[in-house]
């Protein structure tokens, strides 16, 4: 082999080795360093004269036609990019220069990218439709972004579980729905195996659930609990065809599954989708006895972002109650808009698992932020689980 | 890399561009850039050899010093996520801050090891079965009439010309429980259940054998096709059957092909992160899933660098021992 | 011309026994590759220990038929017996036959004593005694300094000696031999010649060579086949397809000759004379000829056996012609001497240099005149 070759060859070679790690950026590390960033990722260009708004939302999550009518509306172009998962827009936000003028994470992601300085303050002057959000949800969210600074409310949902009604009656008539045993009582869960258990991909979601479940306190960031946590997601193991966080959504519609631990609104979608392509699939969703997370999707802006005034822009048509209750309307999950709520269809409104009575309500409880230690050793415990080590 | 293949397409290439070169030489910009590298002395042959060496260092040398520079940092809430190597003070004292804990942290935790042996273990496996399957379809290639040599080596290359996530997408629509192959099957009644193969390492090895395979294909194609068939008469002739002929005067002499696809397929398979992800099930343990993991769950930019920095020592390793095997091979 | 002349055999020639069973039949045999007919219906019978010649131009199946003999291709007609036992359907490596290879296919990943040891471990042969003929073989081709190396640190003439040797240690009872010299220098090929036939005379073996180089079958045979367009057009000893070719094809591809067409004038059982234009006299020919009388038909003559000189010879009624001298080639031990005839043919006359020097040497444009002996003319009809 000549040197050349050698060479070419380990080029090859380190760029597959670099391949996830060299997105990195190389400016010294500053908590906030918004625009001198010389680094440049692959998302839209920023630039001044763009009539644009850069929007980077969960997949499946917005009405068909909120863009349409914001871009009529306004005259801006809305460029709009999904995700699936709070690790990738959390990876994109930390090495900056995103590009997008909105991103959508979940809040108690925030707490710690609000730490890294990651979004800029919300000037409430642009948002007159501030007005309408929901006090509630507001002080759930002022424990992850101390005075509500940073963040608003997108929509929120529980984490529980979803089912296909006829699979699991023919497998166990009593079978014991309504309960986490569904899901963490290996002799029930193990029964459904043959027609697909699948639960989320992240151990952020699934562990204080595992908590709950066990009557420890889910905030408890202790070595013992999370051991005994494992040992329970472990039970469940054999029987769990996949972890992954969007994609049930498909395979529960189609009948490719019968069984997952999955947010309220996408189980809904799968509903919605297995009643449009009328294929005998019956979808349904409860939020557990025990109590289940309740999670909220919160909005803002970035402080690289290149349209900041269009932006705002936005926030504030999605302030609007008829604009967020749409949306609502279209993916079944709440919203912390209180005035939007008389608008939302009489189904959801009237669903107590989306739009929880206050007995369930009590039961609900938020996610706490974890030190970096205790993350580590949750993923690491995640691996070995999905791993089965 | 078999060098004869890749100098023949070379050949070929540089034979149909001709025309095109010379006008682009013409081309103003162009003509600029030629005269600026000649004002610095970088002429013709210099010329030649200065620029892949300065793609090497733009494209390769300086990610690779960014990453080994983030690999001894410390991880930090932060944009970016990590601590600076070396800090001024305004008393004018430079710090140099090397945090070697990434590292022994991989040598702690016994994921790592385990992540780097399965990744070799699939790695390998599939690179054998690349070459079990390949092997057959290079010699069939390299054994048909010229005609007919020329479509089927356009056959090999075809799959490049779609994108390599669709066509791996392609494969759970193959694969699925409700999938092609299964619904076929259902169908014709030979099984009634679906088989499994979804979320599978059957998934990962079909998956990685059908991108790889013609990494695999073409080296060997290139060094059966160079090989002389008198050879195997003369084999023959002295009473060898084919069979044993075919172990001990073909595979021989296509050595050089074998090492040399092997590695095209070995290497990139053992960093391969979309298709255990896409295809692979949960328990599907790979070193680009760990490292995807340090990256994104757990924030460790850190330790998610030591880990492609230790990859790449192992890939160092293997292409150290894979150039002595070629030269091995490849003196007669 | 250099009229190879064998060392004596010590054997009879058998093709002349009609007792005498061949060693290898080839009966009617065919090959087409298409619509390409390489072989036509060949019959040739070959005896034990001959080293036989098939001579003939590229393209002409010299080479396919070698090939059906070694079993790489199977005649689409005919048969081939070897020692009697018909050949169809017997793979290569069940023959009883040995071939070397025009480009010698040595096996480049194996030294010099592996190549040659190849065909004796496919026959599970005993190590001790393996390596044994291994090393007798390599004395006898002279290179047992040389076992341990790879074939590309050979010579040409290295390579083809291992090509022998690894042909010959497994002591066939037939060995093929492509083009065998070749590959070889001028120098070297003489010599290999005649080291082929001691080996030949050595070991017995029956040789066929395949060769379009008339000399190197001139000087190794002991017959040969001369093949045209897919046909062995003529079978004999070097003399007789020398002296005696059936056809113009043969007298011509066969060393170098000139052609007078001609007409039958007069003939007897003992005696022909014919009228050539072309070689503007009467021709005699001291013996009778099968051919109907005023047939066209052609002499040949071979340059070496007309007599060039500036005095007319004592009869120049027949067998005699004059013409021009247009272009002398001096090649040393003889000179080539190219006469324009009346009749504007360009003959070809070769001399002896019998002295070193002489006054009355012939020049350019010299008016010259040429004669030959009675028996020296051969009338071909076809």
């Amino acid at each position: 082999m000549t040197k050349a070759g050698f060479i070419a060859q380990l080029s090859c070679a380190v760029f597959i080795g670099l391949l996830s790690a060299c997105g990195g950026s190389d400016e010294a590390p500053s908590a906030a360093a918004p625009a001198e960033s010389t680094e440049a990722t692959a998302t839209p260009a920023p630039s001044a004269e763009d009539n644009v708004v850069n929007i980077y939302n969960w997949s499946d999550y917005i009405a068909e036609d909120t863009i349409v009518n914001f871009e009529k509306e306004t005259g801006i172009k809305v460029q709009y990019d999904v995700f699936d998962s709070n690790e990738v827009l959390e990876a994109k936000l930390l090495a900056g220069n995103t590009g997008y003028d909105i991103v959508v994470p979940s809040a108690f992601f925030v707490a710690r990218q609000i730490q890294a300085g990651v979004f800029q303050p919300l000037d409430r002057s642009k948002l007159p439709n501030y007005k309408n959000l929901d006090p509630e949800i507001m002080t759930i969210l002022a424990g992850y972004d101390p005075d509500n600074q940073h963040v608003l409310p997108w929509l929120w949902g529980t984490t529980g579980v979803g089912y296909n009604v006829k699979m699991i009656k023919e497998r166990m008539p009593d079978a014991p729905l309504g309960s986490w045993d569904m899901i963490f009582k290996p002799e029930v869960v193990s029964k459904f195996k043959d027609c697909g258990v699948a639960t989320l991909d992240t151990p952020a979601e699934v562990f204080p659930t595992g908590l709950r479940y066990l009557g420890l306190p889910t905030g408890s960031q202790t070595e013992e609990n999370l051991a005994q946590v494992e040992t329970l997601t472990m039970g469940l193991r054999p029987s769990v065809k996949y972890f992954h966080s969007s994609q049930y959504i498909n395979d529960l519609a189609n009948g490719e599954l019968c069984l997952v631990l999955g947010w309220s609104g996408d189980v809904f979608i799968a509903r919605d989708r297995a009643d449009e392509a009328k294929n005998g699939q019956e979808i349904a969703y409860f939020i557990p006895k025990e109590g289940a997370l309740l999670w909220v999707d919160t909005m803002a802006i970035p402080k690289d972002a290149p349209h900041a005034a269009n932006a705002y822009k936005f926030l504030d048509y999605i302030l609007r109650p008829e604009v967020i209750a749409a949306v609502t309307n279209y993916v079944s999950y709440a919203n912390g808009n209180l005035a939007a709520t008389p608008l939302v269809n009489e189904k959801i409104r009237a669903d107590p698992s989306i739009y929880p009575d206050s007995e369930t309500k009590a039961k609900l409880f938020p996610n706490v932020v974890n030190t970096p230690e205790y993350d580590r050793l949750t993923t690491r415990a995640w691996t070995r689980i999905k791993t089965n080590q | 890399m078999s060098r004869a293949g890749y100098l023949a397409l070379g050949d070929q290439l540089a034979t149909s561009a001709e025309p095109l070169i010379r006008n682009l030489v013409r081309l103003a910009p162009i003509r600029i850039l030629l005269n600026l590298f000649g004002r610095l002395g970088l002429r013709g042959r210099g010329l030649v050899i200065f620029l892949p060496y300065a793609w090497l260092a733009l494209f390769f040398l300086i990610p690779f010093v960014i990453v080994l520079k983030i690999s001894f940092a410390d991880q930090l809430i932060a944009r970016p996520p990590y601590s600076a190597l070396w800090e001024l003070s305004e008393k004018g004292y430079l710090t140099i801050k090397l945090n070697l804990n990434n590292y022994r942290f991989l040598i702690d935790d016994a994921l790592y090891w385990k992540a780097y042996l399965n990744s070799v273990k699939i790695a390998f496996v599939s690179a054998l079965i690349c070459l079990i399957v390949g092997y057959p379809m290079a010699y069939g290639m390299a054994r048909a009439d010229k005609a007919w040599r020329n479509i089927l080596l356009m056959l090999v290359i075809l799959p490049f010309w779609t994108s390599f996530l669709l066509r791996v997408y392609a494969w759970i629509g193959l694969l699925n429980n409700n999938g092609i192959i299964n619904n076929a099957l259902l169908g014709l009644g030979l099984i009634d259940q679906p088989i499994v193969m979804m979320k599978t390492d059957f998934a990962v090895y079909v998956g990685i054998v059908y991108s790889y395979l013609p990494f695999m294909i073409l080296p060997l194609f290139t060094a059966l096709e160079k090989m002389d068939v008198t050879l195997l008469e003369a084999a023959a002739d002295l009473g060898c059957k084919p069979l044993k002929a075919f172990f001990t005067i073909t595979i021989p002499l296509s050595m050089p092909g074998i090492i040399a696809g092997f590695s095209l397929v070995f290497i990139p398979a053992l960093g391969e992160f979309v298709i255990p992800d896409l295809l692979g099930g949960t328990d599907t343990l790979m070193i680009g899933h760990v490292l995807w993991n340090e990256f994104f769950s757990n924030r460790a930019w850190p330790v998610a660098s030591a880990v492609a920095i230790a990859m790449l020592l192992l890939v160092l390793v293997i292409l150290y021992l894979q150039s002595r095997f070629q030269r091995a091979a490849e003196a007669p | 011309m250099s009229e190879g002349k064998k060392p004596d055999p010590l054997m009879v020639a058998p093709w002349k026994d009609p007792a005498a069973t061949p060693y290898i039949r080839i009966q009617n045999v065919t090959k087409k590759f298409g619509d390409f007919v390489a072989v036509n219906n060949v019959s040739l019978n070959i005896y034990k220990q001959e080293l036989f010649c098939l001579l003939g131009g590229s393209g002409c199946g010299k080479s396919t038929l070698l090939r059906m003999l070694a079993g790489f291709e199977e005649p689409d007609g005919g048969q081939i017996f070897l020692d009697g036992q018909d050949m169809a359907g017997i793979a290569p490596y069940k023959r009883p036959v040995n071939m070397m290879f025009q480009s010698y296919a040595l096996f480049p990943h194996m030294n010099v004593e592996d190549n040659v040891a190849f065909g004796l471990k496919q026959d599970h042969t005993p190590k001790k005694e393996l390596w044994d003929r291994v090393k007798g073989m390599l004395e006898m081709v002279k290179l047992s300094g040389f076992a341990s190396r790879k074939p590309h640190q050979l010579s040409g003439g290295q390579r083809q000696r291992v090509a022998l040797a690894r042909a010959l240690v497994k002591q066939p009872k037939l060995l093929l031999l492509d083009e065998p010299l070749g590959a070889l220098d001028r120098k070297l090929r003489e010599s290999t010649q005649f080291e082929l036939m001691n080996i030949q005379e050595k070991l017995g073996v029956t040789f066929v060579v395949v060769t379009h180089d008339q000399e190197e079958a001139m000087t190794l045979a002991s017959r040969i086949g001369v093949m045209n367009l897919g046909q062995i057009v003529q079978v004999g000893t070097p003399t007789e397809i020398y002296e005696f070719p059936t056809s113009r094809f043969v007298a011509d591809f066969v060393g170098s000759v000139n052609m007078f067409d001609g007409r039958i004038t007069d003939e007897d059982n003992d005696y022909v004379r014919i009228s050539s234009e072309d070689a503007g006299c009467t021709i005699f020919i001291n013996h009778g000829v099968a051919a109907p009388p005023s047939a066209a038909l052609a002499v040949a003559i071979r340059p070496e056996k007309i007599a060039i000189s500036r005095s007319p010879p004592a009869n120049t009624q027949e067998n005699c012609t004059q013409g021009i001298v247009e272009d002398i080639a001096y090649m040393g031990d003889m000179s080539v001497f190219n006469v324009r005839l009346k009749s504007g043919k360009l003959a070809k006359v070769t001399q002896p240099n019998l002295v070193r020097h002489t006054d009355d040497a012939i020049h350019w444009d010299d008016h010259v005149f040429m004669s030959w002996h009675a028996a020296s003319g051969v009338v071909l009809t076809v």
